[in-house]
C-alpha cells in the first residue's frame, strides 16, 4: 500500500486561502547568514532585536558571538511579502483513514475545485520589507539576494505576450 | 514524516516566506477560494513542478525559490530554518502547452491535427486540464501551431517554424528587460552575481542574446533550445563560457520540484538533491567555470519525481 499512499498525497491539492491575504498582521523578518536547524518560537525580541544598533555603514547586531551587519531590503514593486503556514489538518478533515480518503478521490472528479481530502494554507503575516544580515560585513548591492529581487521584473518580460506581426 | 527539524514537538510550525503579486490581495476580496498549488509537467524538464493556479482570473504562476546556503529566518518571535524566499510570478501558459504539443507531435500522432483537449492529457499530472481553462488559448496557440477548423471545432498541430519565430520574439523582449535592469550579461563575469550593482561592463548584443536565450531555455525542451540557438545565429561560445548564468545563480534552477507535496519545502534531502538530480546543460557549464557564488544551486523540494514513464 505504500505506493498508493504516495499517489494519494500526490493528488491532494493544497489551497492557499485568498481571504488570509487581505490583512494579515505585519511581521518583522530578519534573514540571518547562518543555519539555525530548528523551526520554533524563540525570544527574538528579548535577545536579538534590542541589541541592533545603527552603525556607520548600516545596522549592527550580534548573534552567537558573531558580529552581523545588516540593511533593510524592500520587496519588489507590485509584490507583497507573506508568511504562509499550513492550517491544522485535523480540524479540516476530521478522522479519515487512508482507505476512506481514497474512495473519496474516486468519487470526486479532478475538476472539483475543492475536495475534502485537500489541505489548506493561509497567510499568517505580511511584510513589505525585511532586514538582511551579513557576517562581519554588510550584504551590499552585490548580494545574491539583490539579484533575486530583480527576478519579478525579468520574469514579467519573459512571460509577457509577444507583439503581433 | 516529521515536519520540523526539532522533531515535531507540537510547537514546531513551518513558515514559508512568499512574495506574491499584490493584485492577488485585491482579488481576494472577491473570492473565498480559488488559489491552488498544483503539480504540472515542467516544460523544460518534464518533471513534476509546483505551480500556483488562480482559478478566478484564471491565471498560472510559477514558483521560484531563492536559497543561499547557511541562512535562516527570524520571523517575529520565531526561527525558521533554511532561509528560503519563494517568488510567485505569472507564467506564460503557452510554454506548458508547448510541452504537450511537441509530445503529441513526436508520439504516435505525428503530423495529425488534434483538438487541444486530446493533446493536453497526462496520467501523471492530471491537473494539466486546468491549463485548458486559461483565457485566450486560441490566440496563444496561433504562435506555435497550425490550425484547422472542422465543424466549428479547432484542431492543432505543432509548428516548429512558428514556434522558433515566437521564441525569437520572447528573446527580444527579454533582452530589452535585461538592458533596462542593467543586468551584467558579459561572459567574463557570468559566474558572479546575477545582478551586480548596475554595472554593465558589456553592451555587446550577442551577450544579451545569449543570456536571454539561457533564460528562455528554462521553459523549453533541450532540443528546442538548441534549435533556438541556431535560429538566433548564436555562435558556439568557447567551452568555458558555454551558457549564460541566467538567474540560476540566485534562484534555484530546477523550478520547484515536489516529490510528495510542496509543503515539504525544506526537506532534509536538500543536501543530497544536487548529487542525485541530473544537471541541466547550463548547470554543467557552470560547474566547469568559477564556482564562487554558485552555491545556491540547490533543488528544494526533495528528490525528483520517482515515477517516470
Amino acid at each position: 500500500m505504500e505506493n498508493s499512499y504516495e499517489e494519494t498525497i500526490d493528488k491532494r491539492r493544497v489551497h492557499l486561502r485568498p481571504d488570509t491575504l487581505r490583512d494579515p498582521a505585519p511581521a518583522s523578518l530578519h534573514l540571518l547568514p547562518c543555519e539555525v536547524p530548528v523551526n520554533r518560537p524563540t525570544p527574538v525580541g528579548r535577545f536579538f532585536t534590542p541589541a541592533i544598533r545603527m552603525g556607520r555603514d548600516g545596522l549592527e547586531a550580534s548573534f552567537r558571538g558573531r558580529s552581523l551587519r545588516g540593511e533593510e531590503v524592500v520587496v519588489p514593486p507590485g509584490f507583497v511579502g507573506y508568511v504562509v503556514t499550513e492550517e491544522k489538518a485535523e480540524v479540516l478533515m476530521g478522522k479519515q483513514d487512508d482507505h476512506e480518503r481514497q474512495e473519496q478521490e474516486l468519487l470526486e472528479p479532478p475538476e472539483a475545485l475543492e475536495r475534502d481530502c485537500d489541505r489548506f494554507m493561509g497567510a499568517t503575516a505580511s511584510f513589505s520589507s525585511f532586514t538582511v544580515w551579513g557576517l562581519e560585513s554588510i550584504p551590499g548591492p552585490d548580494a545574491k539576494l539583490r539579484g533575486a529581487l530583480s527576478w519579478p521584473s525579468l520574469a514579467a518580460a519573459i512571460h509577457a505576450q509577444v507583439p503581433e506581426d | 514524516m516529521a515536519r520540523g527539524a526539532d522533531g515535531g514537538d507540537g510547537a514546531s510550525v513551518w513558515q514559508h516566506v512568499f512574495l506574491l503579486p499584490e493584485y492577488l490581495k485585491d482579488d481576494s476580496k472577491k473570492m473565498k477560494s480559488g488559489l491552488v498549488f498544483v503539480k504540472l509537467a515542467n516544460p523544460c524538464s518534464g518533471e513534476g513542478t509546483i505551480y500556483l493556479f488562480n482559478m478566478c482570473l484564471p491565471q498560472l504562476f510559477e514558483i521560484k525559490v531563492f536559497k543561499e546556503k547557511n541562512h535562516s529566518w527570524f520571523i517575529n518571535e520565531s526561527v525558521q530554518s533554511g532561509g528560503l524566499l519563494h517568488f510567485a510570478t505569472p507564467v506564460d501558459p503557452l510554454f506548458l502547452l508547448l510541452h504537450y504539443l511537441i509530445k503529441a507531435d513526436k508520439e504516435s500522432f505525428q503530423g495529425k491535427f488534434q483538438p487541444l483537449d486530446q493533446v493536453v492529457m497526462d496520467d501523471m499530472f492530471p491537473d494539466c486540464i486546468l491549463l485548458l481553462k486559461l483565457p485566450e488559448l486560441e490566440k496563444l496557440l496561433q504562435h506555435v501551431t497550425e490550425e484547422k477548423e472542422v465543424d466549428k471545432k479547432k484542431y492543432y498541430k505543432y509548428s516548429k517554424e512558428k514556434t522558433l519565430k515566437w521564441l525569437g520574439k520572447k528573446v527580444n523582449q527579454t533582452m530589452a528587460a535585461l538592458k533596462t535592469n542593467k543586468v551584467n550579461v558579459s561572459a567574463r563575469v557570468q559566474s558572479t552575481a546575477f545582478f551586480s550593482g548596475g554595472q554593465v561592463s558589456s553592451d555587446k548584443d550577442e551577450d544579451y542574446v545569449r543570456y536571454a536565450h539561457g533564460l528562455i531555455s528554462d521553459y523549453i525542451p533541450k532540443q528546442l533550445s538548441d534549435d533556438l540557438s541556431k535560429y538566433l545565429k548564436l555562435p558556439e561560445p568557447p567551452a568555458s563560457v558555454r551558457n549564460p548564468p541566467s538567474k540560476k545563480a540566485k534562484l534555484s534552477d530546477e523550478p520547484v520540484m515536489a516529490k510528495e507535496d510542496y509543503t515539504k519545502f525544506n526537506s532534509k534531502d536538500f543536501k543530497t538533491v544536487k548529487k542525485n538530480s541530473k544537471m541541466t546543460a547550463a548547470q554543467k557549464a557552470l560547474a566547469k567555470v568559477d564556482k564562487s557564488g554558485m552555491k545556491s544551486i540547490d533543488s528544494f523540494f526533495g528528490t525528483k519525481h520517482v515515477k517516470k514513464k
